[in-house]
């Protein structure tokens, strides 16, 4: 019992429930120093039975984050806002490297083992996620 | 018989083909003279392109998904290519900053926290430009915003630089690790029957 309780605890963090929203794998590589701004990533599956939207997200310890899409257009590397992430009901949207991703910016400290992010819904619903800072050479 | 062996063959091996990690130029290209420096004031100049292999990456450390991800992926990349080139043969990366006024003090830290061999720099913009435009390579720095954070648009593919300082080969994402490994490989047997007839 003991064990499967220190399971739970250990998964806890990486797992996020709420009402008809889960969201899977929230991780982030840690930062290269120097660096303004970092990323998160993570799947968001939208479980119940009504079409969803992701409009923001808020990451304590950070002046700003974002949502934004990393696009490759004919070979340059852009980066543009996105205002919403709409996720039909049973979709999954994966906020990936080179893609969808929460783009945290102005870190007023370095990144310590998780950051704690706040998923902002357009139905007024907030998902409160852990993302686990990782290596950047671990395998994802 | 045959031709229908043949043709079951390409087909099989077309999912392959349509994930390109690199082109090699059909004419290489000769660098100009150029002087950047890391964050210690080390330079790094077009005399150190000969004899070595090197593949240049230009970017910017504010970069929060891209960048870090090229560079993590040229990681493995160059990884899997020490595994299939002689020591001497494996390619130096050099990441070059377009946005100096940001990153000159810490270009060369961003740099080798993906390796400890990667190296980081950055200079004045005639310098930046002369090698972008050398290696047919693009940036844009963009309007601030109402913080004062820009943002910058940068070419995707990288140069691969020959031993002979000519650029030979861009290298495009996704740059998967075994593909691109085995494409430098490949460039590196042409480079050498090449010049050594």
């Amino acid at each position: 019992m003991i064990r499967l309780l220190t399971l739970l605890a250990l998964l806890l963090p990486t797992v996020a429930f709420a009402d008809g929203i889960t969201i899977g794998d929230p991780w982030s590589p840690a930062a290269p120093p120097g660096a303004r701004a970092h990323a998160a990533y993570m799947t968001v599956t939208n479980t119940g039975a009504t079409p969803r939207a992701l409009i923001g997200v808020r990451a304590e310890g950070y002046g700003m984050a974002h949502l934004h899409e990393s696009r490759d257009n004919e070979g340059i590397a852009t980066m543009v806002p996105v205002h919403q992430i709409e996720i039909a009901p049973g979709a999954s949207i994966a906020l990936a490297p080179g893609g969808f991703h929460i783009m945290l910016m102005m870190p007023r400290a370095p990144a310590s083992e998780t950051i704690a992010l706040t998923l902002v819904f357009a139905d007024g619903e907030e998902v409160a996620v852990r993302a686990v800072v990782r290596p950047h050479n671990a395998p994802s | 018989m045959r031709w229908i062996l043949a043709l079951a063959t390409s087909l099989l091996c077309m999912p392959a083909m349509a994930q390109v990690q690199g082109v090699a130029l059909d004419r290489p290209v000769a660098l100009p003279a150029f002087v950047l420096s890391d964050q210690r004031g080390e330079t790094f100049t077009q005399a150190d392109l000969a004899e070595r292999w090197t593949i240049i990456m230009f970017g910017f450390n504010s970069c929060p998904d891209v960048c870090p991800f090229t560079l993590g992926n040229l990681e493995h990349a160059i990884a899997e290519t020490a595994l299939r080139v002689r020591p001497d043969n494996v390619p130096q990366v050099v990441f070059v900053s377009v946005d100096p006024v940001r990153d000159h003090d810490t270009v060369t830290d961003y740099a080798e926290f993906f390796h400890p061999d990667f190296q980081g720099v950055t200079g004045a913009r005639d310098q930046i430009d002369t090698l972008v435009e050398a290696t047919d390579s693009f940036y844009r720095l963009l309007p601030p915003d109402a913080t004062g954070y820009y943002e910058v648009q940068h070419s995707s593919a990288v140069s691969v630089i020959g031993p002979d300082g000519m650029l030979r080969a861009k290298l495009q994402p996704p740059f998967d690790a075994g593909l691109t490994a085995e494409f430098l490989a490949r460039l590196q047997i042409t480079y050498r029957r090449e010049n050594t007839r």
